[in-house]
C-alpha cells in the first residue's frame, strides 16, 4: 500500500517535472526564436520557418500534447545548436558525468559520513573544531572557484581540460589510465564541497542522538564506549543521513554542472553551459527534464532504501 | 551490599544530591521517594557510575564492599550489568530503536560470558519467545518494560534499581508489571531498589522506603510506619497526595445536593476514521456538579472532553448546555466557550512560554472582546487562583514559576471570563505531590464560592475519590458505569470498574 | 557556547565592513577608473605599489573591482533571500496550520521543489528571462524557498500540537488569533536564522550564475570578475591576483553569514 503511494507520488512529480519544462520555456516575454536567433543573421521566413519546426506555431495546448507524447516515447524535441535529437546528445554526454558524480559521490559520502561520526563523537575536540570549520569555509567555497584554484595550484600535475588526451594509446590501460589522470581533479573539487556537507550533516545527526536514553542503557551494560557508539548511537544517527544525502543529490548535481564548465569535462553539465549560453532552449529543456527526473528517481531509490534500513518505516 | 555513604552530586555549584546514607541488603527491597528534582534518579544513576562527566561526586558507593567511584574503567565495565542492573523507564526510548530486543538482551549476557537464553528470560517475564525478533515500536508500553525487566535481569545481578519503572503506564498494565518484578525479586533472592515519585507504588512493592527531599534523604523506615505515621511534613505531603479510596479523610468533597442539569450530553458518538472513539455516551453534569469520568488511556475519555468543547465535531449526538443545543461553529459557538473553560494536564506546557501571566490570564478577554478594565478583571482572577498579591506575578513568565503556580495561571485564565463549567483533563496529574492537594482543594473552593461546576478527566481512582460527586467510567469509548462517588468507587457494579480498583496500588 | 558567539560576533563583525565597503564604493570610485573603455593602465598588472592587486585583463584595478562588486553580491544576496524566505513562511505557515487539500497540495508542492536542484531551475529561470539584477533575484528567490517552507511547517505543526494553542482556541481564538498569537512569535526567530542563512546560499548562487554569464552584463559582481577570468585566461596566465580577491571576498561573507546564523541558532533553539 505505501509502496503504491510511494511510486504514484513519485510518478506524479514526474509528471511535475514535465509540466515545469514546458512552461518555463514557453511563458516567457518574448519570442523564444527570436532569442535563440539573436546575433545570427536570419529573414523572417527562416524564423517562420523555425517556429514551424519547433511546432510553436500551434495553440499552446496542442504544443503541450505533443510535448507530452513525445516525452513519454522519450523523443526530447530536436537541438538547436547541434541540429540533433536532444536525446542522442544527451545519452552521448551521459558516460563521462556519470563517472565524475559517481565517483565523486561515493567518496564524498564514505568520508563525510565517517569524518562526521568521529567529530561528534569528540564534540568540541581539536579535531571536531578542525573539520567542522573547514567544513563550514568549504560550504563557503563556490565550487567552479575551488576548480580554478585547484587547477592553478596544481599546474601542469594533472591535466585541466578534457576526460583525455589524443595521442594516448588505444590499449584499455594507457585509456583508463589517461581518463583517470584527467578525473583527478574534477573529482578533487566535487568531493570537498560535497563532502563538507555530508560531514556537517552527519555531526549533527550523531549530536542529535547522542543523549538518547538507550544509550545510558548501552552504558549501564558495560559496553566500551566505542561499541556503545558503533552499535546503538551510529545506527540510529547514520538513518536520517542517508535520507538528507540523497535529498541533496541536487547539490551533486548543480556542483557538476560548475565543475564540468571549468574543467571543461565532456559530460552532461558542460552540455548546459553549452546550451545556456546558446542560448538552445530544447537542449535545455531536455537537460532540465532528464536531470530532475533523474533526482526524483534517486530520491524514490533513497526512500525504498531507508524503508530496507529503518525497522520503524514500513514500505511494502 | 549496597552501602552509600556520606553520598554528595554537584552539578557546578549546585548540590543536587546532599550527604545521603543508605545501605540495602541482599533480598531487602527499597523504595526511594521523592518529587521530580529531589535527587532519586541521581542517586540512582552513581550507583553505576552513569552520570554526565559534569557531575562531581563525594562519599562512597560500595557495592559488595567495593567502591564504585575509584574501580578502573574495565572493572566498572564488568560491575556495570552483572553486579547490578537498571530497569529503566521503558516506554521512553531506553530501548534501541532499531534494534529487535531480542539482540539487546542477548547484549549483556555475550559482552560478561553469561549463560541463558533469551526465551527463557521472556518467560520470566510472562513475554511469548517470538517477540524476541519484535523491534521496540511494535509493543505496547507494558511490553516494553517488561523487556527492560527481562533485559536487567540477563546476567543474574544481586541488585536490581528501577527507575520509574511504571510511570508511563495506565494503573491496569502497571499492576501487571509490579506483580511480575515483585515475583522475579523474590524468587531470586534479588536486591531491589525502586525509584518513584509514587508512593502508592513503592507501597505495593518495598518493605522499607526511603524519602528524598531537595537532594537530602529526609525519612527512612519500615514502608507501613513511615506512610501510616510520617515524621517529616514532606513525607506527610506526600501520603496525603495518595488518597485512599473509601477512608472519608481523603474524601474532601462536600455532601453532593441534587442539582439541575447544566451540560447534557446525548447519545454522542465520535469516530476517528473507522475506529469509534465515543460510543453513544450519556452524560450530565449539573449546576455546581464535579463529575470524573475516568478511564485508561485510550478508553475516548479525552475525545469526548474535546467534543464537549466544540473542538472536534461528533459523528452523531448531541451536547445541551443550559437547555440549548451547543452549536457547532461561528459566533454562538465562540459565546458558548466562554462559558465552558478549559484546563489541561501539563500547565507548562498549556501556557506559551513568551507570553507573560497578564497576557496569558488576559487572552480570553482579548479573543472575546470583554468589555471593561483589562487590569482589574486579570487581578481579580489571578487572586482568585490564590495567587496573592497578583501584582507579584503578572509580569513573570511561566518558566520563572513552579508548576502549581503555573496551574494556577491556567485556571486563572479560565476564570477570567466566568464560566459555569470547568472541563478539566487530568489537572493535577504532572504536578508534584506536594502541589497537588493544594490545587484539588482551589477547585473544591472555587465551587463553593462561585458555584463553578467542574468535569474531571483522569486516570487516578484516588483523585475522583478526594474531589467528585459523580463518576463515571469510560471504556473503549463507553461509559460502562456511572454514579455517585460512594456507589461506583465502594460497589462497583461493572467488572471493569472492579478491575479498575483492584489495579490501584494499596498502601 | 561561547565559542560560537565568538564567531559569531566576528561573522557580524565582517559584514558590518563588507555592508560599509559596499555602501562607500560606489561614492568614491569615479565610474571612469571602472570603464574598460577609459581606463588607461597596462592589463594583466601583478600587484604593485600602484595597484594594490594587480589589475585586471583590460587594465582596471583588481582592488576597486572587489570593492564596487561587494554592494551587487550584498544586494543580490539580502534580496533574494528575504523573497525565499518570505515565499517559504508563508507556505510553511499556510500548509502547517490548515489542513485539508490546499495544504496537502502546498505540501506536495513544497517537496517536489525541495527535490529539485534549486540551481538548476535557477539557471534555467535566468536563460529565459532577461538579463538584469531583477532577473537574478528573481530566480534564486523563486527556486530556494522550499527548505524554509519546510521548517516553518514543521515548526507551526510543532506548536499547534502544544496544549497552549489548544487552550487558545478552547478560549474561542480563530485563525487570526492563533497564528498571529502564538505561531507567528514563536517562527520568527528560525526564520530570522534561516534568512541569514539563505542569504549565504544566495551570495553564492548569484556568483555561480553570475560566473556561468547570466548575471547583469552592466554591472560589476564577484562572480561576473570570475567569469572575466575564466573567459580570459586567468589561470593559464597564473594570474593569481585577479582570481584570488573576487573569491576570498565570497568566502569571506559567506562564511560570516553562515556563522551569524549559527551563532543566532544556538541561541534561538532551546538547549536540552
Amino acid at each position: 500500500m505505501r509502496l503504491a503511494s510511494r511510486l504514484g507520488g513519485a510518478a506524479l512529480s514526474l509528471v511535475m517535472v514535465a509540466v515545469l519544462g514546458f512552461f518555463l520555456f514557453r511563458v516567457v516575454p518574448g519570442d523564444p526564436v527570436v532569442s535563440m536567433t539573436r546575433g545570427r543573421p536570419t529573414t523572417a521566413a527562416m524564423q517562420a520557418e523555425l517556429r514551424a519546426q519547433f511546432g510553436l506555431d500551434r495553440p499552446l495546448h496542442e504544443q503541450f500534447w505533443g510535448y507530452f507524447t513525445s516525452l513519454l516515447r522519450g523523443d526530447l524535441g530536436t537541438s538547436f545548436t547541434f541540429r540533433r535529437p536532444v536525446s542522442d546528445v544527451i545519452l552521448e554526454r551521459l558516460g563521462p558525468t556519470l563517472l565524475l558524480v559517481g565517483t565523486s559521490t561515493v567518496i564524498a559520502v564514505g568520508l563525510g559520513l565517517w569524518l562526521g561520526v568521529l567529530a561528534a563523537w569528540r564534540r568540541d575536540s581539536a579535531f571536531d573544531r578542525t573539520t567542522t570549520g573547514v567544513s563550514l569555509t568549504l560550504w563557503a567555497v563556490p565550487t567552479f572557484w575551488l576548480g580554478m584554484l585547484l587547477m592553478m595550484v596544481t599546474g601542469d600535475l594533472f591535466p585541466s581540460r578534457g576526460m583525455r588526451d589524443t595521442d594516448t594509446a588505444p590499449d584499455f590501460l594507457s585509456q583508463a589510465l589517461d581518463v583517470g589522470h584527467h578525473l583527478v581533479l574534477p573529482s578533487l573539487t566535487l568531493v570537498a564541497v560535497v563532502c563538507a556537507e555530508y560531514l556537517l550533516v552527519m555531526r549533527s545527526s550523531l549530536l542529535e542522538e547522542m543523549h538518547a536514553p538507550y544509550l545510558t542503557t548501552a552504558r549501564a551494560k558495560g559496553l566500551r564506549d566505542d561499541l556503545v557508539r558503533r552499535r546503538h548511537a551510529v545506527p540510529n544517527a547514520v538513518l536520517p543521513a542517508i535520507t538528507l544525502v540523497f535529498l541533496r543529490f541536487g547539490l551533486v548535481v548543480a556542483g557538476a554542472i560548475t565543475t564540468e564548465t571549468v574543467f571543461s569535462w565532456p559530460g552532461l553539465g558542460l552540455l548546459f553551459y553549452d546550451a545556456l549560453t546558446g542560448p538552445d532552449y530544447f537542449l535545455l529543456q531536455g537537460l532540465l527534464v532528464v536531470t530532475a527526473g533523474a533526482v526524483v528517481v534517486m530520491n524514490l531509490l533513497a526512500e525504498l532504501l531507508y524503508g530496507v534500513l529503518d525497522p520503524r518505516v514500513k514500505v511494502v | 551490599m549496597l552501602e552509600l555513604r556520606n553520598l554528595s552530586v554537584h552539578y557546578g555549584h549546585k548540590r543536587v544530591v546532599d550527604d545521603v546514607n543508605l545501605t540495602l541488603a541482599p533480598g531487602q527491597t527499597l523504595g526511594l521517594a521523592g518529587e521530580s528534582g529531589s535527587g532519586k534518579s541521581t542517586v540512582a544513576m552513581s550507583v553505576l557510575r552513569l552520570l554526565p562527566r559534569t557531575a562531581r561526586v563525594e562519599g562512597e558507593i560500595l557495592l559488595d564492599g567495593e567502591d564504585v567511584a575509584t574501580m578502573s574503567w574495565g572493572r566498572l565495565r564488568a560491575v556495570r550489568w552483572a553486579g547490578a542492573s537498571i530497569v529503566f523507564q521503558g516506554a521512553m526510548h531506553s530501548l534501541n530503536p532499531v534494534q529487535r530486543v531480542g539482540d539487546q538482551i542477548a547484549e549483556p549476557m555475550r559482552l560478561h560470558g553469561t549463560r541463558g537464553s533469551v526465551r527463557e528470560l521472556l518467560h520470566r517475564v510472562e513475554l511469548p519467545p517470538e517477540k524476541a525478533r519484535a523491534y521496540p515500536h511494535e509493543l505496547s508500553g507494558g511490553q516494553k518494560q517488561r523487556v527492560m525487566i527481562a533485559m536487567a535481569l540477563a546476567c543474574g545481578p544481586r541488585l536490581v534499581i528501577a527507575d520509574e519503572p511504571t510511570t508511563a503506564l495506565d494503573v491496569v498494565v502497571q499492576a501487571q508489571v509490579l506483580a511480575v518484578l515483585k515475583r522475579l525479586v523474590a524468587e531470586q533472592d534479588l536486591g531491589l531498589m525502586m525509584i518513584s515519585h509514587d508512593l502508592s507504588v513503592l507501597a505495593e512493592t518495598c518493605d522499607e522506603l526511603a524519602v528524598m527531599h531537595r537532594g537530602e534523604l529526609v525519612e527512612r523506615g519500615r514502608t507501613r510506619e513511615v506512610i501510616a505515621n510520617p515524621r517529616h511534613p514532606h513525607t506527610a505531603a506526600l501520603t496525603a497526595a495518595f488518597p485512599v479510596i473509601g477512608d472519608p479523610a481523603h474524601r474532601w468533597a462536600e455532601p453532593g445536593r441534587t442539582a439541575e442539569p447544566l451540560l447534557e450530553v446525548r447519545d454522542l458518538t465520535v469516530d476517528y476514521g473507522r475506529t469509534r472513539a465515543v460510543d453513544a455516551v450519556d452524560l450530565t453534569v449539573g449546576r455546581g456538579e464535579i463529575v470524573a469520568l475516568v478511564g485508561q488511556s485510550g478508553s475516548g475519555k479525552t475525545t469526548l472532553a474535546r467534543t464537549i468543547m466544540g473542538l472536534r465535531k461528533p459523528s452523531s449526538g448531541r451536547v445541551i448546555f443550559d437547555g440549548a443545543e451547543v452549536p457547532r461553529s461561528g459566533k454562538a459557538l465562540k459565546a458558548f466557550r466562554r462559558q465552558v473553560q478549559l484546563v489541561l494536564q501539563d500547565p507548562a506546557s498549556a501556557l506559551n512560554p513568551r507570553h507573560t501571566v497578564r497576557a496569558a490570564v488576559a487572552e480570553g478577554l482579548r479573543v472575546h472582546d470583554v468589555p471593561g478594565d483589562e487590569q482589574s478583571q486579570v487581578t481579580a482572577a489571578v487572586e482568585h487562583a490564590e495567587l496573592r498579591p497578583a501584582s507579584l506575578y503578572l509580569d513573570s513568565l511561566p518558566h520563572e514559576l513552579s508548576g502549581g503556580q503555573q496551574q494556577r495561571v491556567v485556571i486563572a485564565g479560565a476564570l477570567v471570563l466566568q464560566p459555569r463549567l470547568l472541563v478539566a483533563d487530568e489537572p493535577v496529574a504532572s504536578l508534584d505531590a506536594s502541589v497537588r492537594g493544594e490545587i484539588v482543594a482551589l477547585l473544591l473552593r472555587l465551587r463553593r464560592e462561585l458555584g463553578l461546576a467542574s468535569l474531571i478527566i483522569t486516570h487516578d481512582l484516588g483523585l475522583a475519590w478526594q474531589i467528585a460527586d459523580r463518576v463515571a467510567v469510560m471504556h473503549q469509548g463507553k461509559i460502562v458505569e456511572q454514579g455517585s462517588v460512594e456507589q461506583v468507587l465502594l460497589n462497583p457494579s461493572h467488572d471493569y470498574t472492579r478491575a479498575l480498583l483492584r489495579a490501584v496500588p494499596q498502601v | 557556547m561561547s565559542r560560537f558567539n565568538r564567531s559569531g560576533v566576528a561573522g557580524a563583525a565582517i559584514l558590518a565592513v563588507a555592508a560599509l565597503v559596499a555602501v562607500i564604493a560606489p561614492l568614491v570610485i569615479s565610474a571612469d577608473e571602472l570603464d574598460v573603455t577609459r581606463v588607461t593602465a597596462a592589463p594583466w598588472q601583478s600587484p604593485g605599489a600602484e595597484f594594490w592587486l594587480g589589475t585586471d585583463h583590460t587594465g582596471r584595478s583588481v582592488a576597486l573591482l572587489v570593492a564596487q562588486g561587494a554592494g551587487t553580491s550584498l544586494f543580490v544576496g539580502l534580496t533574494a533571500a528575504v523573497l525565499a524566505v518570505g515565499i517559504g513562511t508563508l507556505v510553511g505557515i499556510v500548509s502547517g496550520h490548515f489542513g485539508g487539500l490546499v495544504a496537502g497540495a502546498l505540501l506536495r508542492v513544497t517537496d517536489f521543489f525541495l527535490v529539485l536542484p534549486a540551481l538548476v531551475l535557477a539557471i534555467a529561470l535566468s536563460t529565459v528571462l532577461p538579463r538584469g539584477l531583477g532577473t537574478i533575484v528573481l530566480a534564486i528567490g523563486l527556486t530556494s524557498w522550499p527548505s524554509t517552507a519546510r521548517m516553518v511547517r514543521a515548526q507551526t505543526l510543532t506548536i499547534e500540537a502544544r496544549p497552549f494553542v489548544e487552550r487558545a482556541r478552547a478560549l474561542g481564538g480563530g485563525h487570526v488569533h492563533v497564528i498571529g498569537r502564538h505561531v507567528l512569535p514563536s517562527v520568527v526567530p528560525l526564520v530570522l536564522v534561516n534568512a541569514t542563512l539563505a542569504v549565504a546560499t544566495a551570495i553564492v548562487a548569484e556568483s555561480t550564475l553570475a560566473f556561468l554569464g547570466l548575471g547583469d552584463p552592466t554591472r560589476i559582481s564577484w562572480g561576473a570578475m570570475l567569469h572575466q577570468a575564466q573567459l580570459h585566461g586567468a589561470v593559464p596566465q597564473r594570474a593569481w591576483w585577479f582570481l584570488l580577491p573576487p573569491g576570498v571576498a565570497i568566502v569571506v561573507v559567506v562564511l560570516a553569514f553562515t556563522l551569524v546564523g549559527r551563532a543566532l541558532e544556538a541561541v534561538v533553539t532551546p538547549k536540552r
